[in-house]
């Protein structure tokens, strides 16, 4: 492979590495330059060691590691103070953390001292990378949204200096224009939604939260249920007709009521919801209690209005099965479950869904009394469609009990295979495919 | 024949008609005889009692062995014998048949033409960037192409040349990379290169470059710098099992016993598991000598308290290391056992029962543990255990207690109480106390709980029912635990899910163990068939010791083996005198 003569090459080679490094950097065979004395034995040792080395081949193969060297020489200066004293363990987590952003793993580029601790009390490897994954997929959420905002603002500073001139005379205009009403403000619909919360405070019917299981969850579990909890508010506020919400159980000091007060701030204290220490149990006649759970036997068939209905506020991302009907259990309570299989055609997914998709399923519910509406907030990953949709395309009569047998059929149709499969066990893979051509089936009806 | 026993006329009769109707040898005792082989329990006829009666050693002559089924289908003596889960899954796609025609998927390979043969210059190296897809991770995914594909580092030199001339560094990314290609394709002096770059370049380097600095180290004379590699691991995370192993690979190498030992040691003390490859090393490491012995033995010993089976490659060094030992000879043989006796030295195993302090260990846990756990109200009631367990107080231990949802959902084809009916009657009539556990639901008249069977049942066998939402698996292992060593239980259950609740990996390998010695598991059954169970095991599969013998199961290559099965093959060593 002695294509190229070294002399040719040092004429195409030297002035690339000249121009860009300054006149130090040299091939080793090339002639000796002032600033070789640095690199002396390391040129040497590698000449002697690799005699084969590059200009066997005609390329000067080993050039980069002088690049590479030269700025470890540029960077001693403050790694030679750093050597010195033996790093605290947050200041080696804090470096191995920067080395594994430059080997390019996904971690996040700065770490508050907080996040560094919590990052250093983590038992295992794995939880720690876990840990930097999350912190550095919210990063860069944080940095896209940082991003945006600074784009739609100059976009926003373009567009008003450009038309600067008009403008001087459009709001003297627009001032003066005749209105039967002042601008309507968010301030209004605050107003109207904390008066329907108030109404519904004194009137409404009672929905309450379960907060007994702050043991069970750990702090991104509770930091989520906190976050659903906030979403549930809102819709239930902005409802035409909200529930009463109660948070029981909520013992003082706990995670959530911390987490509540973080996130709520001030507005915690003005909230229209009953915030109490007290069990559902006592607030409540037993009879009228019905604790909503996936695990229940039972199917809820119809929303009562007359009922109390209570949600787990739990998030569950370990597996910790049947936690609320335990509860419920304990406490001699009614239990129900939502009948997502009776009207959804399941694909994937846990059974349990979201507190602010059981808040909406049950305003809605509240509202209209019609499953096919309420569940239309059932994550549509998670099924594939109403069964409802099909009777319609069948032109069955809507009504009573032909209805109801129209659907049962229905049902029996498409779940036989599933039910064998659990049955069975082991034998997934032929009911999935057999399930598939059910499906196609029915898609072409 | 001498060992029919019978005791009662009634079972007299029976036995005599089974016998006659099948036409074969049978053993099957009364509980109140004991048999000499296990600590007592009863026999239940299971399919391999034409086996057990056999002499040991006369199995090539039984070539008709499973005559009455086509040779590809034999079923498998047990559940929890290696690669029974894979042939399981084999049949069923093969039953699926077309559905599942598509073959295995063909791994990506990155394109041959990607990765220059040759040193590249830079103006080349230049062109392949700009016509690449994505520039501008280009190099990293190059390095990552020819790391691939084991390419030669001449090739990746001149892509780091090119780097540096074209912007004036090398990242870290990239050397680290460039380090993976060097450390696989084993270049000592790069290596070195790398080390010394990296060190003046950045104040510390991340776990991955210490692994493979470590990795690479081990192999040359520069090995003691494995241990301070490892000690600025130790700094910020744990080192993993790998690197322990390279460095002990490295002391190995370079003669360093006592080094060795000390990481090993220091190894297991933080808890980590070795792996195979690092014993494999210090069992060909060939150190001789009375102190390393003890050491290799205690390995061993390791293995069988955490009950690790070697592989076919470590199974074959620890059976030349014996035999290499000086002074007294042992011979090695690669065998398998055969009720409960080695085919090699006709060494009795140890028993798979369980020790009176096991057992009564066994039992507490499972109370407290998955029965009632965090919290009683997950599974059952306090009302509920209350009742189940005056239950079981008032009546004398049973013999067989009997899964009767599992039990009944066997067979696809017949109704599920007559399928429950004709396993109680069976094992019934072999004159064993029968415990038979269900919901409530199954005593409500309905189609597949026919009343009159249920009855009959509630004749034959002691019944109790839990409430619907109640689990009844876990009282299915109480009942069974309470009624002594000699009971089985019968379930086609794997109770992952119940050896799950034990927190602790010690009562969960002794869960194993028991439910391995007493699980009855029925084979496909049709309604009017015989009843079969697959054989229960009399002999524990672990890492043994007899004085002067080691009896070693291995996992044999290219065998899949999930974690509730164990192996079958064993390697037989032996002093010879």
């Amino acid at each position: 492979m002695k294509l190229l003569k070294p002399q040719f090459l040092s004429v195409v080679w030297r002035p690339a590495l000249a121009g860009r490094r300054g006149g130090w950097l040299q091939r080793p065979r090339g002639p000796p330059a002032p600033c070789r004395a640095l690199s002396a034995s390391w040129g040497l040792r590698k000449e002697a060691s690799q005699p084969s080395g590059g200009s066997a081949e005609g390329l000067d193969l080993g050039a980069w590691k002088a690049v590479a060297r030269s700025e470890a020489r540029g960077g001693a200066s403050p790694e030679a103070g750093g050597q010195e004293g033996e790093p605290s363990p947050l200041q080696a987590s804090r470096e191995l953390v920067e080395m594994w952003r430059q080997a390019g793993k996904l971690v996040p580029e700065h770490l508050a001292e907080d996040e560094l601790r919590a990052f250093g009390e983590l038992p295992t490897k794995s939880a720690r990378k876990k840990y930097l994954k999350y912190l550095a997929i919210k990063e860069g959420h944080k940095k896209a949204r940082k991003e945006k905002k600074q784009h739609r603002a100059s976009e926003r500073a373009a567009e008003i200096s450009s038309r600067d001139p008009e403008t001087e005379e459009e709001p003297s205009g627009g001032r003066l224009r005749n209105t039967f009403l002042l601008q309507f403000w968010q301030r209004s619909v605050d107003a109207l939604y904390n008066w329907r919360a108030a109404q519904a405070m004194q009137f409404g019917q009672p929905l309450v939260f379960d907060m007994s299981y702050d043991q069970h969850m750990s702090r991104r579990e509770v930091e989520n249920t906190v976050s659903q909890l906030l979403e549930c508010e809102g819709w239930n506020r902005r409802s035409a007709d909200p529930f009463h919400l109660y948070f029981c159980h909520l013992r003082p000091g706990s995670a959530y009521l911390q987490e509540l007060a973080r996130r709520y701030g001030p507005a915690w204290e003005r909230l229209l919801v009953t915030a109490t220490e007290q069990p559902h149990v006592d607030l409540f006649p037993r009879d009228r209690l019905v604790y909503l759970t996936a695990d229940s036997p039972h199917i809820l068939r119809a929303f009562d209005h007359n009922k109390v209905y209570i949600v787990g506020a739990m998030v569950d991302r370990s597996i910790q099965t049947g936690l609320s009907l335990a509860n419920a259990k304990r406490l001699k309570l009614a239990t129900a479950r939502l009948p997502l299989d009776e009207y959804l055609q399941w694909e994937i997914g846990a059974k349990n869904l979201t507190l602010d998709q059981v808040m909406r399923i049950l305003l809605t519910m509240k509202d209209t009394g019609k499953w096919e509406e309420a569940l239309r907030f059932v994550p549509s990953r998670k099924h594939d469609g109403f069964f409802e949709a099909q009777r319609q395309t069948q032109q069955c009569g809507r009504s009573g009990a032909s209805f109801n047998k129209q659907r049962t059929f229905v049902r029996q149709e498409a779940f036989q295979p599933r039910a064998r499969a659990a049955f069975k066990g082991s034998k997934s893979g032929e009911t999935a495919s057999r399930a598939k051509t059910k499906k196609s089936w029915w898609e072409e009806d | 024949m001498g060992s029919l026993l019978f005791s009662y006329t009634r079972t007299n009769a029976r036995s005599i008609c089974t016998l006659l109707s099948h036409s074969r040898p049978l053993v099957f005792l009364h509980p109140s005889v004991r048999s000499p082989v296990d600590t007592g329990a009863p026999r239940v006829r299971c399919s391999s009692t034409r086996e057990r009666n056999k002499f040991p050693g006369s199995y090539r002559n039984s070539g008709t062995k499973w005559k009455d089924f086509p040779s590809r289908e034999k079923p498998p003596s047990s559940v929890f014998e290696a690669g029974t889960a894979k042939r399981t899954a084999e049949l069923l796609k093969r039953k699926e048949g077309k559905h599942l025609a598509e073959g295995p998927e063909e791994p990506r390979r990155p394109k041959e033409n990607d990765i220059p043969s040759r040193p590249l210059t830079a103006a080349e190296w230049k062109n392949r960037k700009e016509s690449a897809g994505a520039p501008q991770r280009f190099e990293v995914k190059m390095m990552e192409k020819m790391l691939a594909a084991g390419s030669a580092i001449d090739v990746a030199q001149s892509l780091l040349g090119y780097v540096a001339t074209e912007t004036g560094t090398v990242s870290y990314e990239l050397l680290l990379r460039y380090l993976t290609l060097c450390v696989h394709g084993n270049h000592q002096a790069e290596v070195f290169d790398l080390y010394d770059i990296m060190r003046h370049r950045f104040k510390t380097l991340d776990t991955g470059a210490y692994s493979l600095f470590i990795k690479g180290f081990s192999r040359t004379e520069r090995w003691r710098e494995c241990l301070l590699l490892l000690e600025s691991t130790k700094k910020v995370v744990t080192p993993s099992p790998r690197n322990y192993g390279d460095a002990i690979w490295g002391a190995v190498q370079h003669g360093e016993s006592t080094t060795a030992w000390e990481l090993y040691e220091e190894m297991v003390g933080t808890g980590l598991s070795p792996n195979q490859e690092t014993w494999q090393t210090l069992f060909d490491s060939g150190f001789s000598g009375q102190g390393n012995e003890s050491k290799l033995q205690s390995i061993l010993l390791h293995m069988r308290d955490n009950q690790i089976y070697p592989g076919e490659a470590l199974a074959k060094s620890i059976r030349a290391w014996f035999e290499s030992l000086p002074g007294n000879r042992w011979e090695g043989s690669w065998a398998t056992v055969e009720t409960s006796v080695c085919r090699s030295c006709r060494a009795r195993l140890e028993s798979i029962q369980l020790s009176e302090e096991e057992y009564r260990q066994l039992k507490d846990r499972v109370m407290s543990d998955v029965i009632q756990g965090r919290d009683v109200f997950t599974k059952t009631t306090p009302q509920e255990l209350e009742s189940f367990m005056s239950f079981v107080k008032k009546r004398p231990p049973f013999d067989v207690v009997i899964d009767g949802l599992n039990v009944a959902n066997t067979s696809s084809k017949g109704n599920q109480a007559k399928t429950l009916l004709a396993v109680v009657s069976e094992l019934a009539s072999q004159g064993l106390r029968v415990l038979v556990l269900g919901r409530k639901h199954m005593l409500k008249n309905s189609r597949s709980w026919d009343r009159s069977h249920m009855v009959l049942i509630q004749q034959k066998a002691d019944c109790f029912f839990t409430e619907n939402i109640s689990e009844d698996d876990p009282f299915l292992l109480y009942a069974a635990l309470h009624s002594g060593n000699h009971c089985r239980f019968v379930s086609r259950d794997l109770m992952r899910d119940h050896k799950a609740c034990l927190p602790d990996s010690s009562a969960r390998r002794l869960f194993f163990k028991w439910q391995r010695g007493h699980q009855l598991v029925l084979n496909n059954f049709l309604p009017g068939q015989r009843i079969r169970f697959q054989e229960i095991p009399s002999y524990d599969t672990i890492v043994q010791t007899h004085e002067s013998s080691w009896h070693i199961p291995y996992d044999v290559e290219g065998l899949e083996r999930c974690s509730y099965e164990v192996p079958k093959q064993w390697l037989c060593l032996r002093r010879k005198y």
